[in-house]
Protein backbone atom coordinates (compact mmCIF):
# COMPACT_ATOMS: atom_id res chain seq x y z
CA UNK A 1 0.00 0.00 0.00
CA UNK A 2 2.41 2.54 0.72
CA UNK A 3 5.45 1.20 -1.21
CA UNK A 4 5.57 4.21 -2.73
CA UNK A 5 8.92 6.50 -2.43
CA UNK A 6 9.21 10.24 -3.19
CA UNK A 7 12.07 11.37 -4.81
CA UNK A 8 12.74 15.38 -4.36
CA UNK A 9 15.92 16.18 -6.25
CA UNK A 10 16.54 18.37 -8.86
CA UNK A 11 19.53 16.30 -10.39
CA UNK A 12 17.91 13.89 -13.04
CA UNK A 13 20.43 11.95 -12.86
CA UNK A 14 20.29 11.86 -8.78
CA UNK A 15 16.68 11.16 -9.72
CA UNK A 16 17.25 8.26 -11.99
CA UNK A 17 19.41 6.29 -10.03
CA UNK A 18 17.96 6.17 -6.91
CA UNK A 19 14.33 5.49 -8.73
CA UNK A 20 16.31 2.50 -10.01
CA UNK A 21 17.52 1.10 -6.64
CA UNK A 22 14.72 1.41 -4.90
CA UNK A 23 12.49 -0.76 -7.87
CA UNK A 24 15.50 -3.41 -7.42
CA UNK A 25 14.12 -3.50 -3.79
CA UNK A 26 10.57 -3.55 -5.00
CA UNK A 27 9.88 0.27 -4.52
CA UNK A 28 7.19 2.18 -6.47
CA UNK A 29 9.26 5.96 -7.05
CA UNK A 30 7.62 9.24 -7.84
CA UNK A 31 9.95 11.97 -8.57
CA UNK A 32 9.62 16.26 -7.50
CA UNK A 33 12.69 18.26 -9.14
CA UNK A 34 11.87 20.94 -6.27
CA UNK A 35 10.47 21.19 -3.11
CA UNK A 36 7.38 22.82 -3.95
CA UNK A 37 6.77 20.97 -6.45
CA UNK A 38 7.08 17.70 -3.84
CA UNK A 39 4.85 19.12 -1.36
CA UNK A 40 2.00 19.92 -3.70
CA UNK A 41 2.40 16.00 -4.69
CA UNK A 42 2.01 14.84 -0.96
CA UNK A 43 -0.97 17.22 -0.36
CA UNK A 44 -2.96 16.06 -3.65
CA UNK A 45 -2.24 12.96 -5.86
CA UNK A 46 0.01 11.37 -4.06
CA UNK A 47 -1.78 11.73 -0.63
CA UNK A 48 -1.11 9.10 1.38
CA UNK A 49 0.25 6.83 -1.17
CA UNK A 50 3.78 7.71 -0.34
CA UNK A 51 5.45 5.54 2.63
CA UNK A 52 9.10 7.94 2.62
CA UNK A 53 10.76 10.76 1.18
CA UNK A 54 14.50 11.02 0.11
CA UNK A 55 14.39 14.84 0.00
CA UNK A 56 17.81 16.59 -1.67
CA UNK A 57 19.17 20.01 0.82
CA UNK A 58 20.05 22.32 -2.14
CA UNK A 59 17.23 22.75 -4.87
CA UNK A 60 15.55 25.34 -6.86
CA UNK A 61 12.08 26.72 -5.60
CA UNK A 62 11.90 25.46 -2.26
CA UNK A 63 15.32 23.95 -0.44
CA UNK A 64 15.48 20.61 1.74
CA UNK A 65 15.09 22.90 4.62
CA UNK A 66 12.19 24.93 3.80
CA UNK A 67 10.51 21.31 2.18
CA UNK A 68 11.48 19.54 5.53
CA UNK A 69 9.86 22.32 7.66
CA UNK A 70 6.96 22.47 5.63
CA UNK A 71 6.19 18.80 5.66
CA UNK A 72 6.90 18.46 9.82
CA UNK A 73 4.04 21.75 10.43
CA UNK A 74 1.77 19.96 7.91
CA UNK A 75 -0.58 17.51 10.47
CA UNK A 76 -1.44 15.69 7.36
CA UNK A 77 2.53 14.96 6.23
CA UNK A 78 4.16 15.34 9.88
CA UNK A 79 4.58 11.59 10.43
CA UNK A 80 6.37 10.91 7.14
CA UNK A 81 9.58 9.24 6.80
CA UNK A 82 12.06 11.92 5.43
CA UNK A 83 15.39 10.62 4.46
CA UNK A 84 18.01 13.30 3.47
CA UNK A 85 20.06 13.10 0.52
CA UNK A 86 23.36 14.66 1.33
CA UNK A 87 27.42 14.54 -0.37
CA UNK A 88 29.67 13.50 2.36
CA UNK A 89 30.89 17.38 2.52
CA UNK A 90 27.12 18.54 3.48
CA UNK A 91 27.39 16.11 7.31
CA UNK A 92 26.77 20.06 8.97
CA UNK A 93 23.26 20.04 7.24
CA UNK A 94 22.38 16.70 7.62
CA UNK A 95 22.54 17.38 11.45
CA UNK A 96 20.41 20.45 11.19
CA UNK A 97 18.17 18.34 9.24
CA UNK A 98 17.93 15.64 11.74
CA UNK A 99 17.32 18.37 14.46
CA UNK A 100 14.31 19.89 12.03
CA UNK A 101 12.78 16.52 12.57
CA UNK A 102 14.16 14.42 9.23
CA UNK A 103 14.67 10.33 9.99
CA UNK A 104 17.65 9.96 8.63
CA UNK A 105 20.19 10.46 5.68
CA UNK A 106 21.75 9.18 2.64
CA UNK A 107 25.10 9.82 1.44
CA UNK A 108 25.99 10.26 -2.12
CA UNK A 109 27.32 8.49 -3.79
CA UNK A 110 24.71 6.02 -3.09
CA UNK A 111 25.15 2.57 -1.69
CA UNK A 112 22.21 0.76 -2.70
CA UNK A 113 22.57 -1.51 0.95
CA UNK A 114 22.35 1.39 2.78
CA UNK A 115 19.37 2.89 0.83
CA UNK A 116 17.27 -0.53 0.89
CA UNK A 117 18.17 -0.67 4.67
CA UNK A 118 17.09 3.28 5.85
CA UNK A 119 14.14 3.09 3.09
CA UNK A 120 12.75 0.01 4.52
CA UNK A 121 13.38 0.74 8.26
CA UNK A 122 11.63 4.47 7.71
CA UNK A 123 8.82 2.70 6.05
CA UNK A 124 8.83 0.01 8.44
CA UNK A 125 8.45 2.55 11.02
CA UNK A 126 5.40 4.66 9.20
CA UNK A 127 3.61 1.35 8.76
CA UNK A 128 4.00 0.81 12.68
CA UNK A 129 2.21 4.13 13.15
CA UNK A 130 -0.33 3.95 10.72
CA UNK A 131 -1.23 0.90 12.11
CA UNK A 132 -1.32 3.00 15.33
CA UNK A 133 -3.49 5.62 14.30
CA UNK A 134 -5.72 3.56 12.73
CA UNK A 135 -6.06 1.06 15.91
CA UNK A 136 -6.42 4.65 18.30
CA UNK A 137 -8.91 5.96 15.77
CA UNK A 138 -10.74 2.74 16.14
CA UNK A 139 -10.88 2.76 19.60
CA UNK A 140 -12.06 5.79 20.01
CA UNK A 141 -14.86 5.33 17.51
CA UNK A 142 -16.02 2.56 19.32
CA UNK A 143 -15.96 4.87 22.65
CA UNK A 144 -18.04 7.27 20.95
CA UNK A 145 -20.61 4.02 19.91
CA UNK A 146 -20.59 3.30 23.53
CA UNK A 147 -21.33 6.43 24.75
CA UNK A 148 -23.87 7.30 22.22
CA UNK A 149 -25.40 4.16 22.87
CA UNK A 150 -25.45 4.43 26.64
CA UNK A 151 -27.06 7.83 26.20
CA UNK A 152 -29.53 6.17 23.57
CA UNK A 153 -30.11 3.81 26.30
CA UNK A 154 -30.85 6.14 28.93
CA UNK A 155 -33.36 8.23 27.53
CA UNK A 156 -35.39 4.97 26.81
CA UNK A 157 -33.92 3.52 30.71
CA UNK A 158 -34.16 4.80 34.08
CA UNK A 159 -30.53 6.52 34.45
CA UNK A 160 -29.65 4.08 36.90
CA UNK A 161 -30.53 1.30 35.13
CA UNK A 162 -28.47 2.41 31.84
CA UNK A 163 -25.74 2.97 34.45
CA UNK A 164 -25.98 -0.87 35.60
CA UNK A 165 -25.34 -2.37 32.05
CA UNK A 166 -22.26 -1.11 31.31
CA UNK A 167 -20.74 -2.61 34.89
CA UNK A 168 -19.76 -5.76 36.27
CA UNK A 169 -21.54 -4.96 39.72
CA UNK A 170 -24.38 -4.06 37.12
CA UNK A 171 -24.25 -7.25 35.53
CA UNK A 172 -25.32 -9.14 39.10
CA UNK A 173 -27.80 -7.29 39.81
CA UNK A 174 -29.92 -7.53 36.52
CA UNK A 175 -29.56 -11.15 36.88
CA UNK A 176 -31.88 -10.42 40.33
CA UNK A 177 -31.89 -10.37 43.67
CA UNK A 178 -34.28 -9.62 46.59
CA UNK A 179 -34.47 -6.51 49.09
CA UNK A 180 -37.04 -4.41 50.46
CA UNK A 181 -37.74 -1.33 48.51
CA UNK A 182 -40.62 0.67 47.88
CA UNK A 183 -43.18 1.27 45.21
CA UNK A 184 -44.68 4.33 44.22
CA UNK A 185 -47.90 4.15 41.63
CA UNK A 186 -49.76 6.58 40.28
CA UNK A 187 -52.45 8.15 37.91
CA UNK A 188 -54.64 10.24 37.03
CA UNK A 189 -58.15 10.21 38.25
CA UNK A 190 -60.83 11.27 35.22
CA UNK A 191 -58.35 10.72 32.45
CA UNK A 192 -60.34 8.26 30.69
CA UNK A 193 -63.23 10.65 30.67
CA UNK A 194 -60.50 13.11 29.43
CA UNK A 195 -59.29 11.10 26.81
CA UNK A 196 -62.92 10.11 25.67
CA UNK A 197 -63.36 13.61 24.75
CA UNK A 198 -60.48 15.15 24.25
CA UNK A 199 -58.64 15.25 20.84
CA UNK A 200 -56.00 12.91 20.22
CA UNK A 201 -53.17 15.76 20.19
CA UNK A 202 -54.59 17.08 23.75
CA UNK A 203 -54.64 14.09 25.04
CA UNK A 204 -50.60 13.34 23.84
CA UNK A 205 -50.04 16.78 24.76
CA UNK A 206 -51.14 16.79 28.02
CA UNK A 207 -49.39 13.43 28.81
CA UNK A 208 -46.39 14.78 27.69
CA UNK A 209 -46.61 18.20 29.88
CA UNK A 210 -47.74 15.78 32.82
CA UNK A 211 -44.62 13.55 32.16
CA UNK A 212 -42.05 16.25 31.38
CA UNK A 213 -43.47 17.24 35.26
CA UNK A 214 -43.19 13.90 36.67
CA UNK A 215 -40.71 13.00 35.57
CA UNK A 216 -38.62 16.17 36.59
CA UNK A 217 -39.46 14.50 40.54
CA UNK A 218 -38.99 11.23 39.88
CA UNK A 219 -35.13 12.14 38.71
CA UNK A 220 -34.88 14.84 41.46
CA UNK A 221 -35.43 12.42 44.05
CA UNK A 222 -33.66 9.50 42.88
CA UNK A 223 -36.47 7.30 42.14
CA UNK A 224 -35.94 4.36 39.45
CA UNK A 225 -38.89 4.48 36.87
CA UNK A 226 -39.83 1.05 35.95
CA UNK A 227 -42.89 2.27 33.39
CA UNK A 228 -45.36 4.45 32.02
CA UNK A 229 -48.23 3.31 30.66
CA UNK A 230 -50.37 5.77 29.44
CA UNK A 231 -51.18 8.16 32.51
CA UNK A 232 -50.19 5.26 35.12
CA UNK A 233 -46.02 4.95 35.88
CA UNK A 234 -44.74 2.90 38.34
CA UNK A 235 -41.24 4.52 40.35
CA UNK A 236 -39.80 2.38 42.88
CA UNK A 237 -36.67 3.19 44.96
CA UNK A 238 -33.90 1.65 46.84
CA UNK A 239 -33.07 -0.26 44.06
CA UNK A 240 -30.69 -0.88 42.47
CA UNK A 241 -29.18 2.28 43.51
CA UNK A 242 -29.27 1.38 47.93
CA UNK A 243 -31.19 4.36 49.51
CA UNK A 244 -31.47 4.12 53.51
CA UNK A 245 -34.39 6.90 53.09
CA UNK A 246 -35.84 4.86 50.12
CA UNK A 247 -39.45 5.45 51.51
CA UNK A 248 -39.04 9.13 52.54
CA UNK A 249 -38.25 10.01 49.21
CA UNK A 250 -40.99 8.26 47.87
CA UNK A 251 -43.42 10.11 50.31
CA UNK A 252 -41.25 13.53 49.16
CA UNK A 253 -41.25 12.31 45.76
CA UNK A 254 -45.05 12.20 45.99
CA UNK A 255 -46.16 15.13 47.60
CA UNK A 256 -43.91 17.09 45.43
CA UNK A 257 -45.58 15.93 42.59
CA UNK A 258 -49.02 16.76 43.90
CA UNK A 259 -47.93 20.20 44.46
CA UNK A 260 -46.99 20.38 40.62
CA UNK A 261 -49.76 18.47 39.81
CA UNK A 262 -52.08 21.16 40.91
CA UNK A 263 -50.63 23.89 38.63
CA UNK A 264 -51.13 21.43 35.86
CA UNK A 265 -54.35 20.44 36.93
CA UNK A 266 -55.65 24.41 37.41
CA UNK A 267 -54.80 25.39 33.69
CA UNK A 268 -56.49 22.13 32.32
CA UNK A 269 -59.53 22.50 34.41
CA UNK A 270 -59.73 26.40 32.73
CA UNK A 271 -60.53 24.46 29.48
CA UNK A 272 -63.07 22.59 31.36
CA UNK A 273 -61.65 18.61 31.94
CA UNK A 274 -61.22 17.64 35.75
CA UNK A 275 -58.28 15.75 36.66
CA UNK A 276 -56.30 14.58 39.56
CA UNK A 277 -53.55 13.02 41.01
CA UNK A 278 -53.77 9.78 43.12
CA UNK A 279 -50.93 8.10 44.68
CA UNK A 280 -49.83 4.74 46.29
CA UNK A 281 -46.74 3.61 48.13
CA UNK A 282 -45.72 0.36 49.33
CA UNK A 283 -42.86 -0.64 50.77
CA UNK A 284 -41.92 -4.80 51.37
CA UNK A 285 -39.44 -7.05 50.24
CA UNK A 286 -39.32 -7.72 46.71
CA UNK A 287 -37.54 -9.41 43.83
CA UNK A 288 -35.84 -6.56 41.44
CA UNK A 289 -33.90 -7.58 38.12
CA UNK A 290 -34.07 -7.92 34.80
CA UNK A 291 -37.57 -9.35 33.94
CA UNK A 292 -38.85 -9.85 29.96
CA UNK A 293 -37.98 -12.26 27.14
CA UNK A 294 -34.76 -12.37 24.89
CA UNK A 295 -35.40 -9.28 22.64
CA UNK A 296 -37.51 -7.11 25.16
CA UNK A 297 -36.11 -7.46 29.03
CA UNK A 298 -37.42 -4.35 31.32
CA UNK A 299 -35.60 -3.97 34.64
CA UNK A 300 -38.29 -4.38 37.16
CA UNK A 301 -39.83 -5.17 40.98
CA UNK A 302 -42.02 -8.04 41.63
CA UNK A 303 -43.53 -8.88 44.86
CA UNK A 304 -46.51 -8.05 46.92
CA UNK A 305 -45.80 -4.38 47.69
CA UNK A 306 -45.66 -3.79 43.83
CA UNK A 307 -49.13 -4.97 43.97
CA UNK A 308 -50.71 -3.17 46.54
CA UNK A 309 -48.67 0.16 45.75
CA UNK A 310 -51.07 -0.41 42.38
CA UNK A 311 -53.99 -1.07 44.68
CA UNK A 312 -54.05 2.11 46.47
CA UNK A 313 -53.34 4.07 43.57
CA UNK A 314 -56.38 3.03 41.87
CA UNK A 315 -58.22 3.42 45.30
CA UNK A 316 -57.22 7.07 46.39
CA UNK A 317 -58.81 9.78 45.40
CA UNK A 318 -57.95 13.04 43.38
CA UNK A 319 -54.62 14.22 45.40
CA UNK A 320 -54.56 11.52 47.84
CA UNK A 321 -51.42 10.13 48.42
CA UNK A 322 -52.22 6.52 50.32
CA UNK A 323 -49.58 4.50 52.42
CA UNK A 324 -49.04 1.12 53.70
CA UNK A 325 -48.73 -0.13 57.41
CA UNK A 326 -45.04 -0.79 56.66
CA UNK A 327 -44.41 2.90 54.61
CA UNK A 328 -46.21 4.65 56.54
CA UNK A 329 -44.02 3.00 59.98
CA UNK A 330 -40.87 4.55 57.92
CA UNK A 331 -42.24 8.05 57.60
CA UNK A 332 -44.27 8.34 60.67
CA UNK A 333 -42.40 11.15 62.06
CA UNK A 334 -42.08 12.96 59.11
CA UNK A 335 -46.04 13.24 57.85
CA UNK A 336 -48.82 14.53 58.71
CA UNK A 337 -51.34 11.47 58.07
CA UNK A 338 -55.08 11.43 57.35
CA UNK A 339 -56.62 7.61 58.40
CA UNK A 340 -57.98 5.90 55.88
CA UNK A 341 -59.12 2.96 57.40
CA UNK A 342 -59.34 -0.39 56.55
CA UNK A 343 -59.15 -0.96 52.79
CA UNK A 344 -60.17 -4.00 51.38
CA UNK A 345 -57.62 -4.70 48.19
CA UNK A 346 -58.98 -7.05 45.35
CA UNK A 347 -56.29 -10.36 45.89
CA UNK A 348 -55.76 -9.53 49.62
CA UNK A 349 -57.80 -11.67 52.50
CA UNK A 350 -57.17 -9.41 54.46
CA UNK A 351 -58.21 -5.65 54.82
CA UNK A 352 -55.23 -3.19 55.05
CA UNK A 353 -54.96 -0.26 56.98
CA UNK A 354 -53.93 2.78 54.68
CA UNK A 355 -52.98 6.21 55.66
CA UNK A 356 -53.26 9.40 53.74
CA UNK A 357 -50.39 11.62 53.32
CA UNK A 358 -51.65 15.84 53.74
CA UNK A 359 -48.29 17.22 54.30
CA UNK A 360 -44.40 16.86 55.34
CA UNK A 361 -44.01 18.35 58.53
CA UNK A 362 -42.17 21.62 58.61
CA UNK A 363 -40.13 20.38 60.94
CA UNK A 364 -38.77 17.73 58.81
CA UNK A 365 -36.54 20.08 57.17
CA UNK A 366 -36.35 20.06 53.14
CA UNK A 367 -36.74 17.36 50.56
CA UNK A 368 -33.60 15.19 49.70
CA UNK A 369 -32.93 14.88 46.88
CA UNK B 1 45.36 21.89 -9.42
CA UNK B 2 42.64 20.00 -10.72
CA UNK B 3 44.87 18.95 -13.79
CA UNK B 4 46.04 16.15 -11.65
CA UNK B 5 42.58 14.74 -11.14
CA UNK B 6 41.57 11.82 -13.72
CA UNK B 7 38.54 13.31 -16.10
CA UNK B 8 36.73 10.10 -15.40
CA UNK B 9 37.23 6.98 -13.29
CA UNK B 10 35.65 4.17 -15.10
CA UNK B 11 35.78 2.03 -11.90
CA UNK B 12 32.56 3.83 -10.84
CA UNK B 13 30.71 3.45 -13.74
CA UNK B 14 31.34 -0.22 -13.29
CA UNK B 15 30.26 -0.27 -9.96
CA UNK B 16 27.15 1.47 -10.83
CA UNK B 17 26.43 -0.89 -13.37
CA UNK B 18 27.27 -3.86 -11.10
CA UNK B 19 24.69 -2.59 -8.74
CA UNK B 20 21.82 -2.54 -11.61
CA UNK B 21 22.87 -6.21 -12.60
CA UNK B 22 24.95 -5.10 -15.74
CA UNK B 23 22.16 -3.46 -17.20
CA UNK B 24 24.47 -1.90 -19.57
CA UNK B 25 21.14 0.40 -21.43
CA UNK B 26 20.30 1.64 -18.11
CA UNK B 27 24.07 3.41 -17.42
CA UNK B 28 23.68 4.36 -21.00
CA UNK B 29 20.16 6.11 -20.48
CA UNK B 30 21.92 7.61 -17.57
CA UNK B 31 24.39 8.96 -19.26
CA UNK B 32 22.37 10.44 -21.30
CA UNK B 33 20.37 12.42 -18.73
CA UNK B 34 23.67 13.16 -17.31
CA UNK B 35 24.78 14.67 -20.76
CA UNK B 36 21.49 16.52 -21.47
CA UNK B 37 21.14 18.05 -17.58
CA UNK B 38 24.80 18.68 -17.37
CA UNK B 39 24.96 21.21 -20.53
CA UNK B 40 22.27 23.07 -18.80
CA UNK B 41 23.38 23.43 -15.57
CA UNK B 42 26.96 25.07 -17.05
CA UNK B 43 24.91 27.01 -19.30
CA UNK B 44 23.54 28.22 -16.24
CA UNK B 45 26.83 28.80 -14.60
CA UNK B 46 28.51 30.53 -17.66
CA UNK B 47 25.37 33.11 -17.75
CA UNK B 48 25.86 33.84 -13.76
CA UNK B 49 29.41 34.14 -14.10
CA UNK B 50 29.12 36.73 -16.87
CA UNK B 51 27.19 38.85 -14.77
CA UNK B 52 29.24 38.57 -11.77
CA UNK B 53 26.59 36.86 -10.01
CA UNK B 54 27.73 34.75 -7.37
CA UNK B 55 24.68 33.62 -5.95
CA UNK B 56 23.01 32.34 -9.24
CA UNK B 57 26.39 30.07 -9.94
CA UNK B 58 25.85 27.95 -6.52
CA UNK B 59 22.98 25.70 -7.22
CA UNK B 60 23.62 24.48 -10.83
CA UNK B 61 27.20 23.88 -9.97
CA UNK B 62 26.15 21.95 -6.80
CA UNK B 63 23.81 19.54 -9.06
CA UNK B 64 26.76 19.25 -11.74
CA UNK B 65 28.84 18.38 -8.68
CA UNK B 66 26.61 15.83 -7.58
CA UNK B 67 25.70 14.15 -10.55
CA UNK B 68 29.49 14.64 -11.76
CA UNK B 69 30.66 12.49 -8.91
CA UNK B 70 27.74 9.85 -9.12
CA UNK B 71 29.33 9.19 -12.68
CA UNK B 72 32.97 9.22 -11.97
CA UNK B 73 34.06 12.55 -13.44
CA UNK B 74 36.20 13.46 -10.47
CA UNK B 75 37.67 16.50 -12.35
CA UNK B 76 34.94 17.91 -13.21
CA UNK B 77 33.70 17.09 -9.80
CA UNK B 78 36.00 18.92 -7.77
CA UNK B 79 35.88 22.25 -10.10
CA UNK B 80 32.43 22.13 -9.72
CA UNK B 81 32.85 21.97 -5.88
CA UNK B 82 35.07 25.06 -6.07
CA UNK B 83 32.96 26.85 -8.29
CA UNK B 84 30.10 26.22 -5.59
CA UNK B 85 31.96 26.89 -2.76
CA UNK B 86 33.35 30.54 -4.07
CA UNK B 87 29.58 31.47 -5.13
CA UNK B 88 28.20 30.44 -1.45
CA UNK B 89 31.50 33.01 -0.17
CA UNK B 90 30.33 35.14 -2.72
CA UNK B 91 33.99 35.17 -4.33
CA UNK B 92 33.71 36.42 -7.67
CA UNK B 93 37.19 37.37 -8.68
CA UNK B 94 38.07 34.41 -11.32
CA UNK B 95 34.72 32.80 -11.88
CA UNK B 96 34.69 33.23 -15.05
CA UNK B 97 38.49 31.39 -15.77
CA UNK B 98 36.56 28.88 -13.10
CA UNK B 99 33.68 28.03 -15.22
CA UNK B 100 35.88 28.07 -18.28
CA UNK B 101 37.47 25.43 -16.48
CA UNK B 102 34.43 23.79 -15.93
CA UNK B 103 33.23 23.96 -19.56
CA UNK B 104 36.72 22.45 -20.84
CA UNK B 105 36.80 19.46 -17.59
CA UNK B 106 33.22 18.84 -19.12
CA UNK B 107 34.11 18.32 -23.14
CA UNK B 108 37.10 16.25 -21.83
CA UNK B 109 34.44 14.08 -19.60
CA UNK B 110 32.32 13.70 -22.87
CA UNK B 111 34.93 12.40 -25.18
CA UNK B 112 36.33 9.99 -22.20
CA UNK B 113 32.77 8.80 -22.13
CA UNK B 114 32.47 8.26 -25.96
CA UNK B 115 35.71 6.99 -25.89
CA UNK B 116 34.62 4.08 -23.56
CA UNK B 117 31.30 3.16 -25.24
CA UNK B 118 28.88 4.78 -22.71
CA UNK B 119 27.60 7.42 -24.94
CA UNK B 120 25.35 6.23 -28.12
Amino acid sequence: MTDVALIVDDSAVNRQLLARHLMSIGIDAREATDGRTALEALRTELGGQVGVVLLDVVMPEMDGYETLAAIKADESLRHLPVIMISGVDELDSVVRCIQLGATDYLPKPFNPTILAARVRASMADKRMRDLEVEHAARQAELLETIERQKEELSRFLSPQVAALVSTAEGQALLAGHRREATAVFCDLRGFTAFSDQAEPEEVLGLLREYHAAMGEHIVGHGGTLEHFAGDGMMVFFNDPVPQADHVERAVRMAVAMRGMFAGLAAKWARLGFDLGLGVGIATGYATLGRIGFEGRYDYGMVGTAVIIAARLSSAAEANQILLNPRAHAAVDQLVDVQEVGDLTLKGFARPIPTVNVLAIRASAGVATA
Amino acid sequence: MTDDIPVLDLAVIDELREQVGGDSEFITDLVATYVSEGDEHLAAMEAAAAINDAGAIVRPAHTLKSSSAALGALRLTQIAREIEIAGREEETSGLTERVADARGAWNDTLRAMADAGLTS
